[in-house]
């Protein structure tokens, strides 16, 4: 049996959670879910939507905010309790300040940053780069089970979890804390200030360039990524002529994003600004110039005025 | 009774002006030596030209650096005047009545003449008139030795109308030699001790701009840490420096009002160097900030009139920062694109294989191509740039030269070097001179000037040596073949000289004349040629966000004095200065097109 073990933060689930459960699927066998927190319940009905035997679901006061203590305490009484063969973690920064301290808590392998899954005969082996990534290395543990791994963001795709035909029963499983034993105090989140607009997690967005001329022509573009449900970005001139603030600029020298959809809208493509969206997964590229740069990398590319191109999308996307 | 005075007083300045340079001598002395003096012919002839020449003095400041020649050439012509004088003053020998020392002095009065001219105008310029490199406050300790050259001057000249045997005659005598004495005495705690240090300076200053040790990370070589890290050289600057300010007026930095002034490096190293501050460290010295907002340009130490590196400081100092973990952010991402895929912008190999592909270029075998074509990360990633580079294809294709790229290519490393990571610039260096040396070609074109500057001269100092030239200097080769297309418009451009290639490379007559050839009008903007102003993209600041760029863009500055000359079209020859351009432009959607030289010369040349 494998455990994942999911993500969430004040009652979000963290989306790498999917990834993990993704990997989880792909390996076979049966998968149960973890969710450990404070009224955590509706994250857990959301993840039994997968095709999983079982969400177990920890409730603590103890487990509203992380701490390594906490957490390490409550996944370790589970663990306790369940004995799966392999427990998964995303890959992010809470399973890699507690993810190896539940292994030494155990004496258990841990294996991190895993990016692909391989079976050789009845053996599990894992793929994890070495050397800055400049190696891919084979790993099987040869420790005792369960073995501890963590999953890369990225290398599974959410987009792949089999969803079950109802929902998966959930489980409350009740676990002790010594409260007094978590040495962690947490503060508030750290908050950038200065990118107020985080693009890095938006699904779509309609990035504009210098193609669109006028200020007031801006609204045309937040027309379509309204209709679309899209965050709004740009080129670095439109934030430096102080057209959209700093905050929703995208490129070397901005956020760089990897959305599903990216609608690059008169954008030339400058270097600096294609190293921070190559990453999308589908990019569209509407620009009256048949030789800019832009289509290089476009999976679309329309050659039109986008002045006629944009409404004429916006409200097709409405009706 | 007037010889033993005389004794005593020149006992006491001389030992006052010798303690003073002692104590500088002993700093450069306990610093670690990077004294070096390959190729001496260049550095004795540069002595010649730069300190008796007065080349740079007089190139960038003509009025007052011919005011300073003729004060310098002045006190040449004194030294044996103001010696006979003393040794005759002391009792050793006279010579002062001699037939011979009488024609002397006839020589010697259009000299004073000029010596006076040049002072009192220095003196008006420095007081009144007060240009901005000087600083905001005028230096009392300048007045003051204006004030006695002038006096020496004005002294020599009475003596054709005052008797030396006179009373008011011996005055006139004992006023010129105390004098010399007080100038004597003042000499090392001010910025005229370049009078002493200069020509050593200028023999000492290496022949290549930009021109950095390298790290032996064997010997645990980090960078320098401290003002206890500074070399010998970096020392004997800091008490070199005259102060003129014309590194700070050339300085991109600072012309765009950023915290970084190389002409404040320097003093603060000097300061630093004589408070005895041996183990601060440099980062706070001379400020984080400061410290990367350096584009590595180099105009501070090519305007420099007395041999001053401030490359090796700054790059240096970044260098011990980098090791202790101080990169900014942007770099450290940058750093990460270096180390995991050899570029700087971090982008898949497969991408380079595509274009390699689709512009149908074959792997280098020096048995099939004349040259081997260097892409550089421009040429290879950047969609807008390979525009340039199939230009540059077609021109050579159109004309028979055979040529290859490497299978494999790195990043040079001029971006890790420059902004002081150079783990990684070795890494890359290494690997890059391995796959070359393979490779074997005679001959590399690229039109990367940074790769230039990076493989024609830092892969030297690892036994690396190739013919790496600039395509405009491959292509300008063969100008003959070019026919410009009779049937395209009169064009006026203006041509932005790349600092790696104008400043570095000295190459600016090429490009010219493949845009003349084109019939083109070439208006050079307020600075070119070999000393142009920055794009701003150098030393790792293509990546710098706004955040890290007080003031205004660099790029803004430039962009704006290019449009000063009324061209319609700005050229240019250089990847960086290109993205840098062409950012200005979009950004103030100005009504001017940036445009790469080879795109510009295959758009205008008759098609074979």
């Amino acid at each position: 049996m494998i455990l994942v073990v999911a993500e969430q933060r004040g009652g979000t689930l963290n989306r790498a959670s999917w990834e993990a459960l993704a990997c989880a699927q792909q390996m076979g066998g049966e998968v149960s879910v973890l969710v450990v927190g404070a009224g955590v319940d509706a994250v857990a009905r959301e993840l039994s939507a997968a095709d999983v035997r079982d969400v177990v679901v920890v409730n603590h006061t103890a487990l509203a905010d992380y701490t390594a203590d906490g957490y390490t305490a409550a996944v370790t009484d589970v663990l306790s309790r369940i004995t799966p063969d392999v427990v998964l973690f995303p890959h992010t920064y809470q399973a890699r300040d507690f993810a190896p301290k539940v292994a030494a808590r155990l004496n258990r392998v841990a294996i991190t940053d895993v990016v692909a899954v391989k079976r050789d005969g009845d053996r599990v082996v894992f793929v994890r780069p070495v050397f800055q990534g400049k190696l891919l290395a084979d790993v099987v543990s040869e420790g005792d089970a369960p073995c501890i791994v963590t999953v890369q963001a990225g290398a599974f795709q959410a987009a792949a979890v089999r969803r079950g035909a109802s929902a998966a029963p959930i489980r409350q499983l009740d676990v002790q804390i010594d409260e007094a034993a978590i040495r962690q105090k947490p503060e508030p989140p750290f908050q950038e200030s200065r990118q107020a607009v985080d693009l890095t997690q938006a699904e779509r967005i309609v990035s504009v360039g210098r193609g669109i001329k006028e200020q007031a022509n801006i609204a045309i573009a937040q027309q379509l990524a309204d209709a679309m449900h899209a965050e709004l970005a740009a080129s670095r001139p439109i934030c430096d002529a102080g057209w959209l603030p700093m905050d929703r600029q995208v490129g070397s020298s901005g956020q760089t994003v990897a959305p599903k959809l990216y609608v690059a809208l008169g954008i030339s493509g400058a270097i600096q600004h294609l190293v921070g969206m190559k990453g999308s997964q589908t990019i569209v590229a509407i620009n009256n110039d048949r030789d800019a740069p832009i289509f290089e990398v476009a999976d679309y590319g329309i050659v039109e005025d986008l002045f006629e191109m944009v409404p004429a999308l916006t409200a097709a996307l409405k009706s | 009774m007037d010889t033993l005075v005389l004794w005593l007083l020149v006992l006491v300045f001389a030992g006052a002006f010798v303690a003073q340079v002692a104590a500088r001598v002993r700093l450069i002395a306990i610093a670690p030596n990077t004294f070096e003096i390959t190729h001496p012919a260049t550095r004795v002839a540069r002595v010649l030209v730069e300190v008796f020449g007065q080349r740079t003095t007089i190139r960038e400041r003509p009025i007052a650096g011919v005011a300073h020649a003729f004060v310098f050439w002045g006190f040449i012509a004194f030294a044996p005047y103001t010696a006979s004088e003393f040794l005759a003053g002391l009792g050793i020998v006279d010579v002062t009545d001699s037939g011979w020392f009488a024609a002397y002095r006839i020589l010697l009065t259009p000299c004073a003449m000029a010596v006076l001219l040049g002072i009192l105008f220095l003196l008006v310029r420095r007081t009144i008139i007060r240009p901005a490199g000087l600083g905001t406050n005028v230096s009392i300790e300048s007045v003051v030795i204006a004030l006695f050259i002038t006096t020496l001057m004005a002294t020599f000249l009475l003596t054709w109308w005052i008797d030396e045997s006179t009373t008011a005659g011996r005055i006139n005598w004992w006023v010129h030699v105390s004098v010399i004495l007080g100038f004597l005495a003042l000499i090392p705690g001010s910025k005229h001790l370049h009078l002493v240090f200069s020509p050593i300076t200028w023999f000492l200053k290496s022949p290549t701009l930009g021109n950095l040790p390298n790290l032996d990370f064997e010997k645990e070589e980090v960078g320098l840490e401290t003002v206890k890290d500074l070399g010998s050289k970096a020392v004997l600057d800091a008490f070199t420096c005259v102060e003129c300010g014309r590194c700070q007026v050339n300085c991109p930095a600072w012309g765009a009002g950023k915290t970084l002034n190389p002409k404040t490096i320097i003093l603060q190293t000097e300061e630093a160097l004589l408070a005895g501050t041996r183990d601060r460290a440099l980062v706070d010295l001379y400020s984080a900030q400061a410290l990367w907002q350096c584009t590595t340009c180099g105009a501070c130490e090519n305007q420099c009139p007395v041999g001053v590196e401030h490359l090796p400081i700054l790059i240096g100092a970044r260098r011990g920062a980098v090791s202790n973990g101080h990169a900014p952010d942007y770099l450290g991402a940058m750093y990460n694109n270096l180390e995991r895929r050899s570029n700087i912008w971090g982008l898949s190999y497969g991408e380079r294989e595509k274009f390699v592909e689709t512009a149908g270029l074959e792997t280098f075998d020096p048995a099939k191509h004349d040259v081997l074509i260097w892409l550089g990360c421009a040429g290879a990633f950047d969609a807008d740039y390979q525009k340039s580079m199939r230009s540059l294809f077609e021109i050579l294709r159109a004309r028979e030269v055979r040529f290859g790229v490497l299978s494999k290519e790195r990043c040079t490393g001029d971006a890790a070097r420059r902004t002081g990571n150079e783990y990684v610039y070795q890494e890359l260096a290494t690997a890059n001179i391995e796959t070359l040396t393979a490779a074997g070609p005679k001959t590399i074109v690229t039109s990367c000037p940074h790769c230039v500057k990076t493989i024609g001269d830092d892969y030297r100092t690892f036994g690396y040596r190739v013919e790496i030239v600039h395509s405009s200097v491959y292509i300008a080769g063969m100008l003959n073949e070019l026919q410009p297309d009779e049937t395209a418009p009169a064009s006026t451009v203006t041509y932005h000289d790349p600092c790696y290639l104008g400043r570095y490379g000295g190459t600016v007559d090429e490009p010219r004349a493949l845009l003349a050839r084109m019939n083109a009008q070439v208006n050079d903007p307020v600075r070119s040629r070999d000393n142009p102003s920055c794009c701003g993209a150098g030393g790792g600041l293509l990546f710098a966000d706004k955040e890290e760029e007080p003031g205004t863009r660099i790029s803004d500055m430039r962009l704006t004095e290019l449009q000063k000359t009324g061209a319609s079209t700005v050229v240019t020859a250089c990847p960086f200065c290109s993205i840098m351009l062409k950012g200005a432009q979009a950004s103030r959607q100005a009504d001017v097109h940036v445009v790469d030289l080879m795109t510009f010369v295959n758009g205008r040349v008759r098609k074979l």
